[in-house]
């Protein structure tokens, strides 16, 4: 339960961390399409090169890094193994019974495999080097045009935020009741899957409730601090981009162009 | 302290620290804790957890499989008789009306009984022992009294051992036969409330109050009136009293103080 590093900001004072959240968001999303667009190994080693380079600038540890790789190891293998034995190619590596592995299959599972690592990685490096309230201001301000067409910005900011922030709690609170179930003698290991999935209920029910109580306190502390919403708000901590920001912007749009170029002059693996 | 009670419903093997030796020795009633093959569910049978606010665990359709969800957890050969027998007698121990609560939400009932409910589903398995962590945290006066009571009628009945974690140093010198002291995650004193409460050292190191007639006590002794008693209120007014028949020197009190004991 506690291998959740999604929204686990890693305190650091790096290049990365006084980036401007805006910068970031805008650079993480570039960076997808970059990994999305890159067609052949050279295309994707590129975006590899991209990402240690952030990481190295980063001031992130290795190990809090690898940790959000954790929680999608079970996807990562899954998927890896029905490419290998289900993606069709020509040139046949190995034919046992009915598996058939192909070069075009190894090649299909490292690249995807390789890909989802580096969307994975990426994300995790905004959210570790940028704190909760730091993104969701960054979002309120890329997505403030939307305001034009009456789009709650803000609200929806506050959402994010308040959604973010309850994750560590609501993780706590899962483990205090599993302790609680298991004191009675529940049993969340051993078992089938329906037993297991129903083993969950006495977990799901107390937690659901208290994240309604939860939500019921938070909104009326915030009544009682006459909180009413975007209109005559001002920002403690105003937005501003710096050199940092430019270069990041350089960075990114090299690797794009770059891979652009690639998909003209080099051939294609998927 | 946290970790210490949780140890019961500890997964695996306990792995000593670095800096223990591996001579650490970590045992419930038999039960070795730092050993796979222990029976984690035997031990849980026998040593019921009650954790903080456990009103918060609820989460079946009715009182009555709320209460039974770990007796069937524990046992699953029990009978349907057995198991109401066993949830009846956990729900009138606790004292509510089982015909009247039974078929109830647990979701609909008073805080207070929330959390009467929430302890027959611990006790409803008869465990020996039975470990509350802050049982009467959050309740008013008079629900933290009655909770007490529930609690001696408990000791008296069912469990041979019924150990508290509290920060109201009045319900454990009230209630309490044994306490242990605990400041950073080590025992710095344990012995009956009265020894624990006459030593100021202890109690002072830990950053702990003490009981009201504790500090009476301790004000009686600077007006030259020393009263042996152990710290209930009872004993304290008796010990008292019975001073003040046999009117012993410095009983004549100042006529600016002592009030309070009046």
């Amino acid at each position: 339960m506690r291998e959740v590093s999604f929204g686990q900001y890693y305190p650091a004072n790096s290049f990365v961390h006084k980036c401007d959240p805006r910068t970031k968001i805008l650079f993480l999303i570039a960076y997808i399409v970059a990994v999305f667009l890159a067609q052949n190994f050279y295309a994707l080693g590129a975006c590899a090169a991209v990402f240690i380079l952030i990481a190295a600038f980063s001031g992130v540890k290795i190990s809090s890094l690898l940790r959000s790789v954790k929680a999608i190891t079970f996807l990562l293998v899954f998927t890896a193994l029905l490419n290998l034995f289900f993606h069709s190619g020509e040139t046949v590596l190995v034919q046992w019974w009915i598996i058939t592995i192909t070069q075009e299959a190894v090649y299909f599972t490292i690249f995807l495999a390789v890909r989802l690592f580096l969307l994975v990685l990426s994300s995790a490096i905004l959210t570790l080097t940028t704190t909760p309230v730091a993104l969701t201001d960054g979002i309120e301000s890329l997505l403030k045009p939307l305001k034009w067409i009456r789009f709650p910005v803000h609200e929806l900011a506050l959402i994010m935020s308040i959604a973010l922030r309850f994750i560590p709690i609501l993780t706590d609170e899962t483990g205090r009741i599993m302790n609680a179930q298991k004191a009675r003698g529940a049993d969340f290991e051993t078992g089938g899957l329906v037993k297991r999935v129903k083993a969950i209920i006495p977990i799901l029910i107390p937690l659901i409730i208290s994240a309604f109580r939860r939500a019921d306190e938070l909104g009326d502390a915030m009544d009682a601090r006459c909180y009413s919403g975007s209109k005559v708000r001002t920002k403690y901590k105003k937005l501003t981009f710096s050199w940092r920001d430019l270069l990041a912007f350089f960075v990114v749009g090299a690797l794009i162009a770059g891979i652009v170029l690639l998909r003209i002059y080099t051939a294609a693996v998927i | 302290m946290n970790a210490l009670i949780k140890l019961p419903t500890a997964e695996r093997k306990y792995k000593p620290k670095k800096h223990e030796s591996s001579k650490t020795v970590l045992r419930v009633d038999g039960f070795d804790l730092t050993d796979k093959t222990t029976d984690f569910k035997a031990l849980r049978k026998k040593v019921g957890m009650v954790f903080q606010y456990p009103e918060y665990q609820l989460f079946a359709e009715t009182v009555f499989e709320d209460v039974a969800f770990g007796l069937k957890n524990f046992d699953s050969a029990l009978l349907t008789e057995e198991v109401r027998a066993a949830v009846k007698d956990a729900l009138t121990v606790v004292g509510l009306d089982y015909d009247e609560v039974k078929n109830r939400s647990p979701f609909e009932l008073s805080g207070g009984q929330k959390r009467r409910v929430a302890i027959a589903g611990v006790i409803v398995t008869k465990p020996e022992i039975l470990v509350l962590d802050e049982p009467a945290a959050g309740l008013d006066p008079l629900g933290k009294e009655e909770t007490m009571r529930l609690l001696h009628s408990l000791h008296e009945k069912w469990c041979k051992t019924v150990i508290i974690v509290s920060h109201d140093m009045d319900e454990i010198a009230e209630n309490c036969t044994r306490a242990a002291i605990f400041a950073e995650g080590k025992v710095i004193g344990i012995g009956t409330p009265k020894e624990l409460f006459s030593s100021d050292e202890i109690t002072k190191a830990a950053g702990l109050d003490v009981p009201f007639t504790a500090k009476v006590t301790e004000k009686l002794k600077t007006l030259g009136v020393e009263i042996s008693s152990d710290f209930t209120t009872a004993d304290f007014i008796e010990k008292t009293l019975k001073r003040a028949k046999t009117g012993g020197a410095g009983m004549r009190l100042p006529k600016n103080g002592g009030q309070e004991n009046a």
